[in-house]
């Protein structure tokens, strides 16, 4: 106010960066990686071909990225999206390879299927009243029961042109054309979070659903287009995927869901709601692919990928909730956390647990035989 | 004050939920200009009686009157058109929008672009500017952080200012506005209501704080157990007789009130 007298303090460091850290985050982490690599193996790693490749491996993320963006804004969350993108991939196969539909059109369909699909998502949270969770789990089951219904075990493979452009073509400009794709998504995602009613009210939802009812705008409504958005975007990302591996089956498509939510998370976007980042997003994106592409690289075996994604998840949630804490006091210290009673109980639970652990495991050993053959 | 016709009039109103009956035959007159406060305990009708007002609920009977016309009105979004509006006590603001775009969320300024549909931040932030310093006299540091960053205060002036913004607003409900203020907030905020007074606004002000009421109302109505239990001159009373008239030791003819 005009009259305010009372000096604000200085903000710290942490609330300084607050606005930046969606970008600054993720930036950091790329570089680590980046850095990390350069020193391991550079030649591999920066070769026009794999950063070509890394790049091609998130296109495919992108768009999802942008869709759940908005619904990871509006607290929610969609789970559904690898079977959104498979069944849609899937019919549209079958309109291409069965029934013979010109590409373009198979191509729409497909998206219109997944924006069905997102509606779907959406009217089982807004009118039934399931909470997205087990909404979109439930939703994720049905549609790849569906997948699996269609194409049993079938892979349905070489599609026209246009669908392999699509997935890994490189005719429109010196980039990949799905990143072409990605990134246009991006773009679009960006200026509709910030220039458009459904961006505003999607912020405005998931900062305060209560108060955004009340000024008289359709909470449902909105929630309901984030997932018709979700579901189209997943699907583009079913045809993008069946373009790059030419070929698409039931199974397609399954860590879908993990993946892009890791990617809004790890760019900012609070799972709390209300804190939107779209380039945030897109660093979420890229920093995933080059980290994955990194676990390639080193030739560490393809089973770690899903840990180093688990780890990558649970730090940047913990590093955000850490930052975005206003009672920091930072009167921290080993010490101070084994004052509290509650921390002491846990610790002794966790003892118990390891010591019956060792105890178990010594009496196996123990008891032993040897084995049959 | 009585020299004007009131703004609005409510008349009679009685309000039922199923066989609790929460307001009995209360009379409420409010005038352009002034602060009418309304005080009473928990539960002795002041919520319901606001929420009739600002049409959140519809009246069992009694009638309301608007400018000398009776007003019926089915939502609270009605109540807003025909200049009636309040400001909630959890102020009803997105924490993570901007000052502007809390001003006008719901009814955002727009711009065409090739056909397409464009919120105008640029316009929504110069007008939200202009009326939290014109009407308000409030001048935030920036209008570019997320509203969670202002004081108290500063969040209050944003709500009050979203409710101001419509030229038409006649009458301010302002549920608790210093409940959860600190002193220097509160003298500020008590400081608002006389800026908006003077801009001719009727201010409807519920509090329990009757320092602040002795402070800044015109009137004060006494609501107790759903009825009116009196309206005074705040000139011309005590807080004695208030709090009298609050717990029911002194009673206060019908004819006698404002």
């Amino acid at each position: 106010m005009t009259d305010a007298t009372a000096p604000t303090p200085r903000p710290g460091l942490a609330a300084r960066i607050e606005p930046y850290i969606g970008i600054l985050g993720p930036m950091v982490m790329i570089a680590l990686i980046a850095l990390f690599m350069g020193v391991v193996e550079p030649a591999r790693y920066f070769r026009v071909s794999n950063i070509n490749q890394i790049l091609l491996d998130a296109a495919l993320y992108m768009p999802m990225a942008m869709a759940m963006t908005f619904v990871i804004t509006q607290r929610g969350i969609d789970l559904s999206i690898g079977s959104v993108a498979a069944l849609s991939a899937i019919i549209m196969a079958f309109l291409i390879k069965q029934y013979d539909f010109s590409a373009p059109v198979a191509f729409v369909i497909c998206l219109v299927l997944g924006a069905g699909m997102g509606l779907i998502n959406g009217l089982v949270i807004t009118r039934f009243r399931v909470p997205d969770l087990i909404g979109t789990l439930a939703m994720d089951l049905v549609y790849r029961g569906f997948a699996l219904v269609l194409a049993k075990g079938l892979v349905l493979a070489r599609f026209p042109d246009l669908i392999t452009e699509i997935g890994r073509g490189q005719s429109l400009i010196f980039l990949p054309t799905p990143v072409v794709i990605g990134l246009l998504t991006l773009v679009a995602g960006y200026v509709a979070l910030r220039a458009t009613h459904f961006g505003r009210y999607t912020i405005a939802i998931g900062s305060n659903p209560e108060a955004t009812e009340m000024t008289g705008i359709s909470v449902d409504r909105h929630r309901v287009y984030a997932y018709v958005l979700m579901g189209t975007m997943a699907a583009l990302a079913g045809v993008m995927l069946t373009g790059k591996l030419n070929a698409v089956q039931a199974t397609s498509a399954p860590y879908f869901n993990l993946h892009v939510i890791a990617a809004v998370v790890v760019g900012g976007t609070s799972l709390f709601g209300g804190r939107a980042s779209m380039i945030g997003s897109l660093a979420g994106v890229l920093l995933l692919s080059m980290m994955i592409n990194a676990l390639v690289t080193l030739r560490i075996e393809f089973f770690w990928q899903s840990v180093a994604s688990g780890v990558v998840i649970i730090t940047s949630v913990a590093i955000y909730t850490w930052l975005q804490k206003k009672d920091r006091d930072g009167s921290g210290g080993i010490r101070a956390i084994f004052d509290n009673p509650d921390n002491r109980k846990l610790t002794m639970l966790a003892g118990l647990i390891i010591a019956a652990l060792i105890l178990l495991l010594g009496l196996g050993a123990a008891t032993a035989t040897a084995p049959a053959a | 004050m009585t020299t004007t016709d009131p703004i609005i009039e409510m008349r009679g109103i009685t309000k039922r939920f199923g066989g609790v009956t929460a307001l009995n035959d209360v009379d409420l007159r409010a005038y352009p200009g002034e602060v009418l406060a309304i005080v009473g305990d928990n539960g002795a009708g002041k919520s319901t009686l606001i929420k009739v007002l600002t049409g959140v609920y519809q009246p069992t009977s009694g009638t309301i009157h608007y400018e000398g016309k009776p007003l019926a009105m089915a939502s609270h979004a009605d109540a807003i058109e025909n200049g009636i509006d309040a400001v909630y006590q959890n102020l009803a603001i997105a924490d993570h929008l901007t000052p502007a775009e809390n001003l006008f969320l719901g009814s955002e300024l727009t711009r065409r672009i090739a056909g397409i549909t464009f919120l105008d931040n640029r316009a929504m932030k110069e007008q939200a500017t202009a009326v939290l310093k014109d009407r308000l006299g409030v001048q935030l540091k920036s209008m570019d952080v997320a509203t969670e960053s202002l004081s108290g205060g500063q969040r209050q002036a944003v709500a009050i200012a979203r409710a101001v913004r419509h030229e038409d607003l006649k009458v301010l409900v302002m549920d608790e506005p210093t409940a959860a203020l600190g002193p220097q907030e509160t003298a500020r905020t008590l400081k608002l209501i006389q800026t908006l007074k003077a801009q001719g606004l009727a201010v409807i002000l519920i509090s329990h704080a009757l320092d602040d009421v002795f402070d800044v109302s015109d009137r004060i109505h006494v609501m107790r157990r759903g009825e009116c239990a009196g309206v005074v001159r705040t000139a011309e009373t005590t807080s004695e007789e208030v709090l009298g008239l609050l717990t029911g030791a002194t009673k206060m003819a019908k004819e006698a009130m404002l």
